[in-house]
């Protein structure tokens, strides 16, 4: 019985599959210098960047791959990888008339409704949105009415542009290109996403959300996020993703920066459903993400939340550095793991400034054939008086051909800081089950209300518009998985 | 300006090592498969996972012997003999000392030899060197290399070993020197014992460092009781690994109280290799001055319905530093698992450090596995208490770490080691 449904769920589809037919303007495979001075080339970028490209270029060439992470794959040939892509025509729109309707339709399917939005637009609850495609920003919604507030926000490229002196000063600054190989070979190549910048005293009245999407095939995302809020801003970020489904595994390695200056508070959510691959383990994204944020001065708030249920292989850490006195971090976290799906996530926070407090709060959930592991560190540097942690990261198993795990590293140099970290792993408890089954509720339903009450501390901190659609996921990826 | 070229020294062991004798109880072929696996890596650097909260490099520096022909005063070996009604076994300088130890009346069932002498017995030949493999930790390596002696424990079936078993490892050197000493323990089924492994080292200028390594066989339904007292002053180091398998329904708990020593590193592996295995984990490490104590754990659940708990506690204190790492690994077909792992710390100064990472890696789902650290400082609301109560902020302070610390000790079963190591702990808070 028990597998049954799990069979049933695991071969449930991924709807996100489908591949718009939009002709292509490709970069040819490969890299070297000539392939990011062609990138740098198309995307008209000012001599200072180039330069910046070139410096990520030649370091990334020194560095190998990393492979402490708690996950197998096959190594992606680098040569083997178009780094541009951008749908045809690349025309600057003015309107949502001049949007190709076939992109139109592929984010209608997405759900994500372009026209609703313009629709919906006098209604006090709304989302921005920017709409990168392969490597190019498509559309962003709302500019006007944000840049009315003194909010910026608009695609990279826009911004390299526009804005030279912010991205001059902020970009690097969080996540500088020798930070690690994924953050080195995404400096170089990065061809769009999004950049926000938030002036001082501003509470951005809307979330703005990015929606990236890999479309053409053989062809690789790399793009940038950076996120200022200056002193007193607020603002809640989205962010979605989706693919679709191919036999080969599309590589995906992302940078994402936050800056918050005094009393900012910066919230980004991430709903990840990358293609996961097959049942096989066949295709899906390799999901190499480099995401950190720093508290620049004092009283400043990040808080990362994370649905994490797609992608092949992941690999990402949203972390926090603590450098401001009084600042707050915190990490929330959902990773679902099912088939040969394997995930290696956690966070970092990094305490520096006095009084700073973080709090990691982690759900795993692995299923089939998957593996499924935290890896976090927490450390308070000397003098980060009066720092204090928590952490609780949980995983829960369903069979018994998938792993969970947990590596936590805690260092601590301060002895006034109070550090705090549980963990548990366990099945889905047969007495609760037993509870709910009794009660005349199917097994199914019984599995997607235990889960959902298990992740719900997570669920509850994503904003509303993005809840509904990580519960639905969530029931998705793990309804029977276990009886 | 000097231009001497500089050996390291790891090359410079390797040197040693192939130039050396190999003893009888080890065989040519083992020796080289350790030779090999150490070439491989050598000694480890802050870049090894496993390695990368205790500087090996810094600590192994220079120039090392591999023997130390240093006396002991008798005086001094009394004084290590702390436990009445023991049965006491010397190892000086990692070599087993007949003169000094218990060699007859053993209860029946017992049997302690010096390795050489155990080597030519069937049960040794059996066990020996077949549970800590020379590829999975550099220092098993060297010690299966270069292990100059040691003691063979044997219980034999059904015996039940009352008096405690003390075998104390004495150092003196006046080079820094490398002692690579190795022991074997083999219980059969039924029986009981209890083992107290005690390391001190005589204070000099030189460095010492012990290699030590033991293999522990806990056969079924057999019950043993391990203590592991470390005590090194300033200027003794150590590794030391023990390596523990547990068959069916026996039951190993092993406590390390680290109490001295400038480089303190264990290496514990026991390995549940049966159905029904109880197994406890016990660690005190309280640290001051420069020290350097690093614990690392491994519970391997290779079979289904086993119990293992741990419980380390550390008091850290001036510019020392601690390190706990812990793993529980529960295979695939260890369903029913029950493990838990707890591990805290106070850390009393500004310079001190702290690193703890508890792992778990879990492939079965039928299971209960939990784990839990936490780091802090003495709690602000008890000093108030006391002192509302008339009790000095020190005194007040001694007895919070007391009662801290003596959750690991109260787990001690022999009353004279308790109260041995209870002296020793009230010491060091005045």
């Amino acid at each position: 019985m028990a597998n049954e449904i799990l069979e049933e769920q695991i071969g449930g589809e991924y709807k996100y599959g489908f591949v718009t037919d939009i002709e292509a303007d490709n970069a040819p495979k490969g890299l070297n210098e000539d392939i990011i001075r062609f990138i740098s080339k198309k995307k008209n970028e000012p001599e200072w960047m180039l330069e910046y490209r070139m410096k990520a270029f030649r370091y990334w060439l020194t560095l190998e791959e990393p492979l402490w992470a708690h996950v197998s794959y096959e190594k992606p040939n680098f040569q083997d990888i178009i780094y541009y892509s951008a749908p045809k025509p690349k025309v600057q729109l003015n309107s949502l008339d001049e949007v190709d309707p076939e992109l139109l339709k592929t984010f209608e399917k997405l759900g994500i409704s372009i026209e609703e939005q313009k629709r919906l637009s006098g209604v006090e609850s709304r989302i921005a949105v920017d709409i990168v495609m392969d490597s190019v920003s498509v559309k962003t919604t709302f500019k006007e009415t944000l840049s009315e507030k003194g909010i910026i926000f608009c695609s990279f490229g826009e911004a390299v542009q526009e804005h030279p002196e912010l991205i001059k000063k902020y970009m690097g600054s969080v996540v500088p290109y020798t930070d690690n190989f994924y953050a080195a070979l995404n400096s170089a190549v990065f061809t769009d996403g999004s950049f926000c910048y938030i002036p001082k005293g501003v509470r951005c009245p809307m979330e703005l959300s990015t929606y990236f999407r890999i479309n053409a095939s053989g062809t690789g995302q790399f793009e940038r996020t950076l996120i200022i809020a200056d002193a007193d801003a607020y603002v809640s970020y989205l962010e979605g993703c989706t693919a679709p489904m191919r036999d080969e595994n599309q590589l995906h390695a992302a940078v994402v920066e936050i800056v918050t200056h005094k009393n900012a508070e910066v919230k980004y959510s991430t709903v990840q459903n990358w293609y996961p691959g097959d049942k096989n383990g066949k295709g899906g994204i390799f999901n190499f993400v480099t995401k950190r944020g720093i508290c620049l001065e004092d009283n400043s708030k990040i808080s990362w939340t994370q649905v994490e249920t797609g992608s092949a292989v992941t690999w990402k850490y949203p972390s926090v550095i603590l450098k401001g006195d009084n600042s707050v971090g915190e990490f929330y976290s959902v990773a679902v793991t099912n088939n040969y799906q394997q995930a290696d996530t956690g966070t970092k926070m990094m305490h520096l400034g006095k009084n700073t407090r973080s709090t990691i709060i982690s759900k795993g959930i692995s299923a089939g054939f998957s593996n499924n592991s935290y890896r976090g560190l927490v450390r308070i540097a000397k003098g980060a008086s009066n720092a204090r942690n928590f952490s609780q990261c949980d995983s829960l198993l369903m069979g018994d051909k998938c792993g969970a795990h947990t590596f936590p590293y805690i260092e601590i140099k301060d002895k006034s800081a109070i550090v705090e970290h549980e963990a548990t792993t366990s099945k889905i408890g047969e007495d609760q089950l037993f509870y709910c089954k009794s009660r005349g509720i199917d097994n199914e339903k019984a599995i997607g209300l235990i889960v959902n009450g298990y992740c719900k501390e997570v669920l509850n901190k994503l904003p509303m518009e993005f809840a509904v659609e990580a519960q639905k996921l969530l029931a998705v990826s793990l309804e029977g998985s276990v009886g | 300006m000097e231009t001497v070229a500089k050996i390291s020294t790891t090359e410079n062991i390797l040197k040693f090592i192939e130039g050396s004798v190999v003893p009888s109880w080890m065989g040519s072929s083992q020796k080289q498969l350790a030779l090999d696996a150490f070439k491989t890596n050598g000694i480890p650097n802050r870049k090894s996972e496993e390695y990368k909260y205790v500087n090996m490099e810094v600590a192994l520096k220079g120039s090392f012997s591999f023997s130390s022909s240093n006396k002991i005063p008798d005086q001094q070996i009394e004084n290590a003999k702390y436990l009445k009604d023991a049965i006491v076994i010397v190892v000086e300088n990692g070599n087993y000392k007949k003169e000094h130890s218990q060699t007859s009346l053993f209860p029946k069932g017992l049997t302690i030899l010096n390795i050489t002498e155990g080597s030519s017995t069937g049960v040794f030949q059996e066990h020996f060197a077949k549970y800590a493999a020379v590829n999975s930790d550099p220092f098993i390596a060297l010690n299966s290399a270069l292990a100059i002696g040691g003691v063979f424990v044997h219980v034999a079936k059904s015996a039940v070993i009352e008096a405690p078993i003390h075998i104390i490892h004495l150092t003196s050197v006046s080079d820094n020197t490398i002692l690579n000493s190795r022991n074997l323990i083999v219980v059969e089924e039924n029986a009981q014992v209890t083992i107290v492994e005690s390391y001190e080292t005589i204070q000099s200028s030189a460095i010492s460092f012990a290699n030590a390594l033991t293999e522990v066989v806990v056969s079924e339904n057999a019950m043993v009781d391990h203590y592991k007292i470390q005590d090194e002053g300033d200027s003794g180091s150590m590794v030391s690994t023990t390596q523990v398998i547990q068959k069916m329904k026996s039951n190993f708990s092993t406590h390390t109280f680290s109490l001295s020593g400038s480089l303190v590193r264990n290496n514990l592996t026991i390995v549940l290799d049966g159905e029904y295995v109880e197994t406890q984990l016990n660690g005190l490490y309280i640290t001051n001055g420069n020290q350097v104590v690093d614990n690392h754990t491994l519970v391997d659940h290779r079979k289904p319905n086993c119990n293992s708990s741990e419980l380390y506690k550390g008091i850290i204190e001036d510019k020392s530093s601690a390190t706990f790492n812990g793993k529980i690994y529960v295979r695939k077909d260890a369903q029913k698992t029950n493990a838990f792992q707890s591990n805290k710390n106070i850390l009393l100064s500004d310079d001190g450090t702290i690193n703890t990472k508890p792992q778990l890696e879990i492939y079965a789902d039928d299971v209960k596995c939990s784990h839990g650290t936490s780091t802090g400082k003495l709690d602000e609301d008890k000093i108030f208490y006391l002192r509302a109560r008339g009790i000095s902020e020190a005194s007040a302070k001694k007895l919070l770490m007391h009662a801290f610390a003596s959750e690991v000790v109260d787990t001690v079963k022999i009353e004279v080691l308790k109260q041995y190591i209870e002296a020793n702990i009230s010491k060091r808070f005045e």
